[in-house]
């Protein structure tokens, strides 16, 4: 075993071991956990608590409404009169109820008033859509089960992006990649947290000095970098693994995408609607590579040049920005991934590992923009990889407070 | 051997080395003495290939110094590194394998070095657990199990109690037995005299001085006389000595700097003649006499 596999060794096992590493692994776990089971639940809540409604009016127009009504909300109760200034009580004795609906046939023809524990949160449209019929019949004198089924008509969304079947695979897709693109995030500042404090307690602790006198600085840095990313892919693999069986459970459990999985189905639980293409899983891998490449090179170079561990944040800090900025742009790109500013983002290094996976993700990018995207970032990260490693050897035999950028270029052009 | 010729090192403005030369023959244990900020830490550093020198050469066995080499050698620096989390052991065993050392000698290796330094006991603890004076002896440990060719100490002694000084100088003689060439630097004067065979001192970035103690003192231009007790009569005698200097000295002994050549069992004819004599000593200049000159001579 050459220097290179000793140090990756070393740093791999004491990585695996540390504490910061079960810890993140699994609140990563938990979190993914989370984001799959949160919409499921919320979607519950929100349905537990604005489907129940009482009708209040006429006994003929509460009764057509009621029928009209039944596939979205549980109509409680019937109240044959209007109700004169409902209180949130009486709300709680009509089983807890979201809203009364008042529906009266005036002059202008059906009139509709909600009067809602929580204005925001009732389901208003799709009470508005569900009771157009009633309003249609008596209008034109109709019966509102014939208009009902006269306004029910479906229309089909056929995408001419072969990339997706419909809407609905799309929606999964932006899902999905809004799934991977946090994987993508955590991993890479995890990863590149754990490359900053090692190298940084070897400096602050004086030990690189003797590691540089047995090995070079590029095998010493390599080796560092290469296990941190391997323990990042571990804890990727983990996530994914935890995504899935989480995604699989809920969709099992339910019976599948329906009522309060619904929003849930959009993201995790639909993975198992959506072709899962080798492609994106490859990108997925090579923008890990080079995003991590990219920033666990920088932050070792940066911790590289502290002498104490409380200097860290404020040198270290302004890495932060790229990740967030890169990560930010990933969550437009789901909207809008074609737009001039994305397309621009998608091919700057730093940025493109976030950018570029989410447009892929979500609509078919020209091979010749991934490309020249995984081209720049190539040439990009072997410039950076080159960078940061002078400043990695020059910055670990230097002491005292942090240097000014001038001062670390002049060392550069000296060493 | 090691040969530094002409070497120079500078920092922006600052000059930290200006065309050092000296050389240090296979086996020998080399003293490198100097005040803070000599030059002494960059030499090291541009030996171990650690800095690249600015101009000049460094070879050992006239070849240059590159990673295979290195690989070979050993350093335990001025400034203490140790992993904390790591059991004693684990930091042995990770050193060991980064210069070359495989199983099943790597754990021989680490058995002998802990019970050479007295420090078996804490092989399943982690270092950060462990005394300042301990953890030094495993930094020690980490540098030398490989028994290297050529080993640098920065300040070794630092730190050190008396009783494990000793155990140290007990660990330097046996590396000095298996042949390894050893670099100390340290400002305690009186271990670096007993433990090392040949000195530089520098200053300034510049050697002053180097050579055999024999050499340095063969150089040194005086010798001092201790004469007892300290009566008039004996004053008289040493204070007609040409060019002699009297020193200050207590508990009643004279102390005078004689010239290096100076006929000293002719004064002890003169000084019996004069007087009740009970003490005539004639004493070589020590290592820190000859540091002390050196470091405050201009060059």
């Amino acid at each position: 075993m050459n220097d290179f596999g000793i140090i990756f060794e070393a740093e791999f096992l004491r990585r695996v071991k540390s504490r910061a590493f079960l810890i993140g692994t699994l609140l990563g776990a938990l979190m993914i956990v989370g984001l799959s089971a949160a919409p499921s639940l919320f979607a519950h809540g929100i349905s537990s608590s604005t489907h129940r409604i009482v009708l209040a009016g006429d006994p003929e127009l509460t009764a057509a409404a009621k029928a009209l009504l039944a596939k979205d909300f549980d109509v409680r109760a019937t109240e044959p009169v209007p109700v004169k200034a409902p209180t949130l009580g009486d709300l709680a004795h009509a089983g807890n109820a979201a809203a009364i609906v008042e529906l009266t046939n005036g002059a202008r023809g059906l009139e509709v008033t909600v009067y809602a524990s929580d204005a925001a949160g009732f389901r208003t449209t799709t009470l508005r859509d569900d009771i157009v019929p009633l309003k249609v019949a008596l209008a034109v004198h109709g019966k509102p089960e014939m208009i009902s089924s006269l306004l029910d008509f479906s229309v089909d969304v056929h995408s001419l992006d072969a990339k997706f079947r419909d809407e609905a695979s799309a929606n999964a897709a932006r899902g999905f990649a809004l799934l991977l693109v946090v994987l993508l995030y955590l991993a890479i500042i995890l990863n590149c947290q754990g490359v900053l404090t090692s190298v940084a307690e070897e400096k602050t602790s004086r030990i690189a000095e003797l590691l540089v006198a047995t090995t070079s600085p590029a095998q010493l840095l390599a080796g560092k970098i290469v296990a941190a990313g391997a323990t990042g892919m571990i804890q990727i693999l983990v996530w994914v693994a935890v995504g899935l069986a989480t995604a699989a459970g809920l969709v099992s459990s339910v019976g599948g995408p329906s009522g309060g999985l619904h929003a849930s189905s959009r993201t995790l639980g639909g993975l198992g609607s959506i072709d899962l293409p080798t492609s994106l899983l490859v990108a997925f891998v090579v923008f890990f590579v080079l995003g991590f490449l990219q920033y666990a090179t920088l932050y070792a170079a940066v911790a590289s040049l502290i002498s104490r561990t409380e200097d860290i944040g404020s040198v270290a800090g302004p890495l932060v920005l790229p990740v967030l900025a890169g990560f930010l742009l990933a969550q437009v790109a789901l909207g809008i991934p074609n737009a001039t500013g994305i397309v621009v983002a998608s091919q700057i290094p730093l940025l493109t590992p976030f950018v570029m996976f989410t447009r892929m993700a979500v609509v078919s990018v020209p091979l010749w923009q991934v490309i020249l995207a995984v081209g720049i970032n190539v040439v990009a990260t072997v410039g950076i990889v080159w960078l940061a490693g002078k400043i990695y050897r020059v910055g670990l035999l230097m002491y005292g407070r942090p240097p000014k950028l001038a001062q670390i270029v002049n060392v550069l052009r000296t060493s | 051997m090691l040969q530094l010729t002409d070497v120079h090192r500078s920092f922006g403005a600052v000059q930290a080395v200006r065309g050092v030369t000296f050389a240090i023959p296979t086996g020998a244990t080399f003293g490198l003495l100097g005040p803070n900020g000599a030059g002494k830490t960059t030499t090291m550093r541009m030996i171990l290939n650690i800095l690249v020198p600015d101009r000049g050469t460094i070879t050992w066995n006239g070849a240059r110094i590159d990673g295979a080499l290195r690989r070979r050698f050993g350093y335990l620096p001025e400034e203490r590194g140790i992993y904390g989390k790591l059991k004693v052991r684990e930091q042995m065993a990770y050193f060991g394998k980064l210069h070359g050392l495989r199983e099943p000698l790597l754990g021989k290796r680490i058995d002998e070095w802990m019970e050479r330094l007295e420090i078996a006991q804490y092989g399943n603890r982690p270092c950060a657990e462990l005394s300042k004076g301990n953890q030094q002896k495993v930094q020690v440990a980490c540098a030398s199990m490989h028994e290297p060719e050529f080993l640098i100490l920065d300040e070794p002694f630092s730190g050190l109690d008396p009783v494990n000084a000793e155990v140290l100088l007990g660990a330097l003689r046996h590396l000095q037995s298996k042949g390894s060439t050893l670099v100390l630097s340290s400002h305690q004067m009186y271990q670096i005299e007993n433990v090392c065979t040949e000195f530089c001192i520098i200053a300034g970035g510049q050697v002053r001085v180097n050579g055999s103690l024999g050499e340095l003192r063969a150089q040194w231009p005086t010798r001092t006389v201790l004469v007892e007790p300290s009566s008039p009569m004996l004053r008289s005698v040493l204070d007609r000595i040409p060019n002699a200097t009297a020193r200050p000295h207590e508990n009643g002994t004279l102390a005078y700097d004689v010239p290096r050549t100076f006929d000293v069992p002719q004064l002890a004819r003169e000084l019996v003649a004069a007087g009740d004599l009970t003490r005539l000593e004639r004493m070589e200049p020590s290592l820190s006499d000859i540091y002390l000159r050196a470091i405050g001579e201009p060059v």
